[in-house]
């Protein structure tokens, strides 16, 4: 008995041992990578790749702090993300001598002010929060802004995502505010518009909305662009609906947390994501926007004109990116409260 | 009445069992979307076990309930015995604390230890997993080996430490035998406690161990796959053996 | 005897240590953590405040403790009285039977409850078994809506803690002494009455125990909830993984977790009364 206790003591001491070296620990969104794109990257490299998912920028930040940024190779968060976490001392500046793929991407990505020159970040992929409608339903079809979300016959058809900035946003942008209003009056006025929407929501889902829309579970669902791509690409009644308000552009970001173990695999990683065969193929598959210029100029037609992949400039004019909200967060966090417990 | 009596119990059965039948038969539908019938295949199965970190994710859970269930007997045995046959101080603080511990919810045992090792500054990982694990499964054993022993006859012990015997050749010769079988009941019971438990593993596992109800969870929350059917049909079967096994094994050694 | 006493003094001090370190200061620290408050820096700062407890009691935090204690009873409740005849029964059934129906009781029971919540998912789902039935008998024209109620999260952690309740009742119904009833029917009681004034305070501790082991893990499994409730149901187990695992309000959280352990501590001092009045009574 003793002997058996021993051995297989010894026995997991030595895979861990053994497994160090070759391994890469992904944190990032459940449904933001193929699969096959792992495989393929483990088949080039020997480098065994483990993702584990969450579906929020809050649960992502929440697991980096508890594990104090070790445990993970490489984590995706949103641009407002990026800055809070480089500002607590969580990320690891980029070594770019590894990322010899650096040049793919679009310049006008780069740069920005949440993480300047890039030192801790790059962009993995873009897009917007809107509307995906599923046009059987006449009520659904109507709908051309979130104030037509508020209609009585939407009660019970409807899908929010379970992200506090992007059902904050929708109150926010039918009161003409910003998105990144840091204003506390505004926010709340902004909560008591969105507390009677709560009666319509049939589901709050961010792993895998699409999944309620196929399933006619919903007819209305606020979601990311990819998973609207997706669910058009198996239904073709679903269609992707700019909001007139205004909606919500977010940017994901490839960075690596400052405890991360295998800091070369990771930079591996990130240089063979931006490969422009590899972008491409992953933005065909999850139909977000891909910011990498290589990537774009391999994509089909029928992708890179597909407005739910690549809005049109009169949506993009409408669209406004996340950032930072600071110490303003709070008043947000307080309203989700509300909302969630309605 | 007694027609009534089958009938009742009959239903009960049926809603016990009918979401795990239908679940097993569909892990063999070849319709991806819909739950209609399109003829058997067992192309799920193969995605399933061809998916490396979901393999990964059941040998760790596999591992540490060995581990976990190994770990437990000993130390719950050990427990038992010191409450029944040893006077000490805080005995019954003891006794009633590990009946409190088996009844507590799982959601407070997990947070407990998460806070008991952020404060200790551990890592989260198989050890912390592990001791987790551990912490859940005695109380059972414990309770169960204590049961045994309480219905003991006494005077065997005395008569080995007439004869003698120390304590701890009382142990090893003549308690150790005579509860064995509450013991490996003990061991399947923290067995099945570990490989089952969803949220103490959530608040206690680190990113380097992924174990199974977990893998489960991220991936039921993307709706309902065929892959995910046929994984649970597999749980089913294997749960189904492992206590049929374990009444055998039990009945014989009784 | 030497190493007898060395034997015993290691396991009762190794009994010791081990039940301090992962059974007693988990638990201070947590009680203590309910009176400190967060920062950005630390999940926990030291410093004493009521004020998480005070948070606890406004509007908003004491719905999610209402509704979650409503919905909870009411899945204890349901899953008593489905359960009590059931287990009736199975205590009245002949031996070899009885072992096998048993048996058929502990499988679900082992089986891991998120697959079983999943499995009800492919039951109530819009394109699941139900609706497929009833749709294709001509019961209903569109499918019904089932997933994402209320009544779905009722019906998944009834499914799930059912046989919590069945066995605790049955153990406590097959050691009931069968001789109390016929006395209770000699001295003309109804069946009624032999039922409640006799049965009833006798499993007393069956019927205490299982609604324990029903009720209290009903307001801490998150995932029911989560899978079939469409994360709409925030109930007391959603609360405190959010605050440990999203919002970071470790003080919150910590305070709500010792309000569920003195819901506990409650619920258990009822078994233990109940079960003393019980040996009080057969003595």
């Amino acid at each position: 008995m003793k002997r058996l206790v021993l051995t297989v003591l010894s026995l997991m001491l030595a895979t861990q041992v053994l497994a160090a070296s070759k391994e890469l620990y992904v944190y990032n969104w459940s449904e933001y990578m193929p699969d096959s794109v792992l495989a393929d990257f483990t088949k080039e490299t020997g480098v065994k790749v483990i993702m584990s998912t969450y579906d929020s920028n809050e649960a992502l930040y929440a697991k980096i702090r508890m594990v104090e940024a070790k445990g993970y190779d490489l984590i995706v968060p949103s641009t407002d993300f990026v800055a809070r976490m480089h500002k607590e001392g969580l990320l690891m500046p980029l070594d770019k001598g590894k990322l010899t793929n650096l040049s793919n991407l679009d310049p006008k990505l780069m740069n920005q002010a949440f993480d300047p020159d890039n030192t801790y970040s790059v962009p993995y992929m873009w897009g917007s929060t809107a509307i995906a409608v599923n046009t059987k339903d006449p009520a659904a079809a109507a709908i051309t802004s979130y104030a037509d979300l508020w209609k009585p016959e939407l009660k019970g058809k409807l899908l929010l995502p379970n992200d506090m900035r992007g059902v904050l946003g929708m109150g926010l942008k039918r009161l003409g505010y910003s998105l990144n209003e840091t204003d506390p009056v505004k926010v709340a006025e902004a909560c008591e518009l969105l507390l009677p929407l709560m009666e319509s929501v049939r589901v709050f889902d961010s792993d895998s909305p699409k999944q309620a829309l196929l399933n006619n579970e919903v007819q209305a669902a606020v979601l990311w662009n990819g998973e609207a791509y997706i669910a058009s690409g198996e239904n073709p009644d679903i269609r992707y609906v700019y909001p007139a308000e205004g909606f919500s552009l977010w940017v994901d970001n490839l960075c690596i947390p400052k405890n991360a173990a295998n800091v070369d695999n990771a930079h591996l990683f990130i240089d063979y994501l931006l490969r422009p065969e590899v972008a491409a193929f992953i933005c065909q598959e999850m139909g977000y926007s891909s910011p990498n210029l290589a990537a774009q100029a391999l994509l089909p037609e029928d992708v890179r004109d597909n407005a739910i992949v690549y809005p049109a400039p009169e949506d993009m004019a409408l669209g406004e990116f996340e950032t930072d909200l600071g110490p303003a967060v709070k008043a947000y966090e307080e309203c989700w409260m509300r909302l969630k417990t309605r | 009445m007694r027609k009534l009596r089958i009938l009742y119990a009959t239903l009960v059965f049926v809603f016990l069992y009918l979401p795990l039948g239908v679940m097993v038969v569909y892990s063999f539908n070849a319709s991806r979307f819909s739950m209609a019938w399109k003829g058997f295949t067992l192309d799920w199965y193969v995605k399933l076990f061809s998916n490396a970190a979901l393999m990964q994710a059941a040998l760790n859970s596999l591992l540490i309930a060995a581990l976990a269930a190994t770990c437990s007997s000993i130390l719950g045995t050990l427990i038992a015995m010191a409450l029944q046959r040893w006077r000490f101080p805080s005995r019954k603080v003891i006794h009633t604390s590990l009946f409190v511990m088996m009844m507590s919810p799982d959601i407070v045992i997990g947070i407990s230890l998460l806070v008991l090792f952020m404060a200790l500054s551990l890592p989260l990982g198989v050890w912390t997993l592990l001791m987790a694990h551990v912490t859940l499964c005695v109380p059972f054993v414990s309770i169960t080996v204590y049961g045994r022993l309480l219905g003991f006859d006494p005077h065997v012990v005395e008569a080995a430490r007439d004869l003698g015997a120390g304590e701890y050749e009382v142990f090893r010769h003549v308690v150790l035998p005579m509860v064995f079988p509450a013991v490996l009941a003990g061991w399947f019971l923290s067995f099945t406690l570990s490989i089952d438990d969803v949220i103490i593993s959530f608040f206690t596992t680190g990113p380097t161990f992924e174990v199974l109800p977990l893998r489960i969870y991220s991936m039921v929350r993307l709706g309902l796959k065929p892959e995910v059917n046929a994984l649970c049909a597999i749980m089913i079967l294997i749960t189904a053996v492992a206590v049929f096994v374990s009444q055998r094994f039990l009945k014989e050694k009784s | 005897m030497k190493n007898d006493g060395f034997f015993k003094l290691a396991v009762i001090v190794g009994v010791i240590s081990w039940m301090a370190i992962f059974a007693f200061v988990p638990n201070i620290l947590v009680f203590l953590a309910s009176f400190s408050s967060t920062s950005t820096q630390n999940f926990i700062e030291p410093g004493f405040s009521l004020s998480n407890y005070a948070r606890l009691m406004d509007t908003t935090h004491l719905s999610i403790l209402l509704s979650s204690l409503r919905l909870s009873g009411l899945v204890t409740v349901i899953c008593l009285v489905t359960a009590y005849p059931f287990a009736a029964i199975l205590a009245r059934t002949r031996k070899p039977l009885r072992n096998t129906l048993l048996l058929l009781v502990v499988i679900p029971f082992w089986t891991n409850s998120l697959v079983r919540t999943y499995a009800m998912t492919a039951m109530i789902n819009s394109s699941g078994i139900v609706n497929n039935v009833l749709l294709s008998l001509g019961i209903i024209d569109t499918p019904l809506a089932m997933m994402y109620t209320p009544g779905a999260v009722v019906l998944g952690l009834v499914y799930t803690l059912l046989p919590f309740m069945i066995l605790p009742l049955y153990a406590a119904l097959e050691r009931l002494d069968r001789r109390y009833l016929e006395a209770a029917r000699d001295l003309g009681a109804s069946p009624w009455r032999a039922f409640w004034k006799v049965v009833v305070p006798l499993t007393m501790p069956g019927i205490v125990s299982g609604c324990m082991l029903v009720f209290l893990p009903g307001i801490g499994m998150f995932y029911v909830s989560d899978v079939l409730g469409g994360a709409k149901a925030m109930l007391l187990g959603n609360f405190i993984r959010d605050q440990f695992l999203t919002t970071r309000d470790w003080p919150l959280g910590a305070a709500a977790s010792v309000t569920l352990t003195v819901l506990m501590g409650v619920m258990l001092l009822l078994y233990w009364k109940s079960a003393a009045r019980l040996g009080g009574k057969e003595a």
